[in-house]
């Protein structure tokens, strides 16, 4: 009961308003950003066949290529071109700007007069003239005003043409044009499966940014909260008043710890369905369009061995409550340092480049494939291990992954006796950290001492 | 009078300086306490170590019967302790905060919301008790903290300068209340305060420390009668120029 009463209160402090606000504003913000990013991919998909073009020209050869485009327009459900002919009146060399706004069109082909002339009877190289107009420096945005694709089908149309009436037959046409075609076979620890590994690898990566970024905001969050916890308390001198009362140390301690916990799961929760919405918005249109084409990569991805077997998610599971539970014990100590709110934004420094060095890692390179030396000194930060867990595991090497496991276990239990140890003595009233610097609490808490 | 407290022979030592050098007194029941004493002398020390905050490096102190060096926690129920410059939690409604520290002495939902009753009539907070804590003055915390402090019925209440940062009004409030409860309900209390007209008007008994030592104990009139002054400032004067004469 008293525990509960201590417990209530821990989360009444930590759940507050702001802290709900942020909340909801994180959230909201990954949720919009991925539903902008994946109408954007969307809309560039549903553009990138537009062809938007002017006959100049007025001949039977350019009459032909846009009757061989029109058959390729693909209905709205379709995948396939939206031509627009755009009339050779409404053209002004001048101010190309007035056609593309008049059709509101980003994007502009034009078959010049002389066109057929040059191709049929001097055999030579004709010239195609595109007008693009840019909008911003966006790499999706100016996807809209490239004309790449309705050149490519009109250099095809006229290929076709040339070839056909060289007397070369339909199917070596197509072989002409496409030589080559690849099978791609991807081979993952003895076990294969007929896809590209490129896609393995986009599949990959949606799943994989997730978990870092989860345990990055966890150990910060977790540890900046139970230091605030225990500053506040120290700072504001309701810790003497808790600890006099008729509670043990080791209760109040555990329902610090508990109260962060339960919060930092619920932020975990949340920041998870926020990341996984930007996730799928930023890579998952991306992904699906690479995938109807090739094999269905989940299957693939079961061939290989890659998916998690529910008894994988409850091993990351425990190696994540791990990686807290050091955070909060080492949070806990760095907390009964603290002198004032200053020191209290920047203690956890430590714990922050402990969390980031091996997150940067993990985004850029494999840990596993660093030199012996820089690999060692990596998986010696205790949150390396959670951050490399999901390869580790879905790549079969589960005997790293239960030296994590045992380490960050040897290494929680140390700083949790020490915590405990230091909550129990004297320390926690007179221990401080300070630099150097004299803080008003320093010299009140040795005016203190010296009583 | 039966004892509620026995400090015997309280000594603390942090590396380089002794806080408390053999203190030893003891308080009765209803009786009122306090140390007195300049900067540094280990009263807060002397105070901690009954509280059970620190351990004292030898000697021990008996609260109602327990040592505070074997049963702390035997202790911790028997006392309550009001640090000097204490805080509360800025965010909790004053009723709150007294709901919630009732909960820490007892489980007993009726007996809860007897303290919180208790205090609210003590502090005389009215409705700012529905308001967060952030939004009291100095001394209104001060007031809700002591009602606090009382409202379990403590056998010894520590108060570290009770009145700190209240007028002159509120001050003589708590004064009275000290002594109504000591009277009344036979609470014994173990006051720290540096306003000597607040220790002769409130105390039965004063003890004077000076680096680490309690130097003198008695009433406040043998007090004056012993060293020969007129009022208690004039014998703590004393006692500490005597002490750091020696």
């Amino acid at each position: 009961m008293k525990f509960i009463n201590l417990l209530k209160k821990e989360l009444v402090e930590l759940v507050n308003k702001q802290m709900l606000l942020g909340l909801v504003i994180a959230f909201s913000i990954l949720f919009i950003v991925g539903e902008v990013t994946n109408e954007v991919i969307e809309d560039v998909q549903s553009n990138i066949y537009n062809v938007n073009i002017v006959d100049e020209d007025d001949s039977d050869f350019s009459h032909e290529i846009i009757e061989k485009l029109k058959t390729l327009q693909g209905s709205e459900d379709e995948d396939g071109i939206k031509l627009n002919i755009i009339p050779k009146a409404d053209l002004n060399k001048d101010n190309y700007s007035a056609v593309l706004d008049k059709h509101k069109i980003d994007s502009l082909i034009i078959i010049p007069s002389g066109f057929s002339k040059t191709i049929l009877e001097e055999n030579k190289t004709a010239e195609l003239k595109t007008v693009s107009r840019m909008k911003s420096a966006s790499a999706l945005s100016s996807v809209s005003s490239d004309t790449s694709g309705g050149i490519n089908l009109i250099n095809d149309c006229i290929k076709t043409k040339i070839m056909t009436e060289k007397g070369i037959e339909a199917e070596d046409i197509s072989v002409i044009d496409t030589p080559v075609t690849v099978s791609d076979t991807t081979v993952v620890d003895g076990k294969q499966s007929e896809i590209s590994a490129g896609n393995i690898m986009s599949n990959m990566m949606t799943r994989n940014m997730i978990i870092p970024i989860i345990v990055f905001v966890l150990v910060i969050y977790t540890s900046q909260m139970i230091v605030n916890a225990i500053s506040t308390e120290k700072i504001d001198k309701t810790l003497e008043t808790l600890l006099s009362a008729p509670v043990s140390r080791t209760s109040i301690l555990s329902s610090k710890m508990l109260a962060a916990a339960i919060v930092a799961l619920l932020n975990a929760v949340v920041y998870m369905i926020g990341f996984s919405s930007f996730v799928k918005g930023a890579t998952g249109s991306v992904a699906e369009g690479a995938a109807s084409q090739t094999v269905n990569v989940g299957e693939a991805m079961k061939q290989l061995g890659l998916t998690l077997s529910a008894g994988d998610y409850v091993l990351i599971g425990l190696q994540m409550f791990l990686t807290i539970m050091i955070s909060l014990s080492v949070s806990i100590i760095l907390g009964a340092m603290v002198n004032d709110a200053k020191s209290a934004q920047t203690i956890i420094m430590p714990i922050m480049f402990c969390a980031m060095v091996p997150y940067m890692i993990s985004i850029v390179a494999d840990v596993n494939t660093l030199p012996t030396a820089i690999k060692t000194a990596v998986y010696a930060i205790p949150f390396t291990h959670t951050f490399t867990s999901m390869n580790n595991l879905m790549f079969g090497n589960y005997s790293l992954f239960y030296i994590g496991v045992g380490y960050q276990a040897l290494l929680f239990i140390v700083c949790m006796f020490c915590a405990v140890k230091l909550f129990n003595s004297d320390k926690i009233l007179t221990a401080s950290l300070n630099f150097g610097q004299k803080s008003k609490f320093k010299k009140s808490n040795k005016a203190v001492s010296e009583e | 009078m039966e004892n509620v407290l026995e400090v015997k022979g309280l000594s603390k030592q942090y590396s380089k300086v002794l806080a408390a050098n053999d203190v030893k007194f003891e308080i009765g029941s209803g009786e009122i306490f306090a140390l007195i004493g300049p900067n540094g002398a280990g009263k807060t020390t002397t105070i901690r170590m009954i509280s059970t905050l620190i351990k004292p490096t030898s000697g021990d102190a008996i609260v109602a019967g327990h040592s505070v060096v074997k049963e702390p926690e035997k202790v911790r129920e028997c006392i309550t302790y009001l640090p000097d410059e204490a805080g509360a939690y800025k965010n909790m409604k004053g009723v709150s905060y007294l709901r919630f520290m009732a909960g820490l002495f007892t489980s007993d939902l009726n007996l809860i919301e007897e303290y919180v009753k208790r205090a609210s009539e003590i502090c005389k907070l009215g409705a700012r008790l529905e308001d967060k804590i952030g939004t009291y003055s100095r001394g209104m915390i001060r007031k809700l903290l002591l009602a606090r402090a009382v409202m379990t019925r403590p056998k010894l209440a520590i108060l570290d300068e009770p009145t700190s940062g209240l007028d002159v009004i509120n001050a003589i409030e708590i004064r009275k209340m000290i002594k109504e409860l000591a009277a009344k309900e036979g609470t014994s209390f173990l006051i720290s305060s540096h306003n000597m007209l607040e220790i002769e008007f409130v105390s039965n008994r004063v003890g004077i420390m000076a680096k680490g030592k309690l130097m003198t104990v008695g009433m406040a009139d043998e007090l004056k009668a012993k060293y020969n002054a007129e009022n208690l400032e004039e014998v703590f004067e004393r006692v500490v120029l005597e002490n750091e004469v020696h």
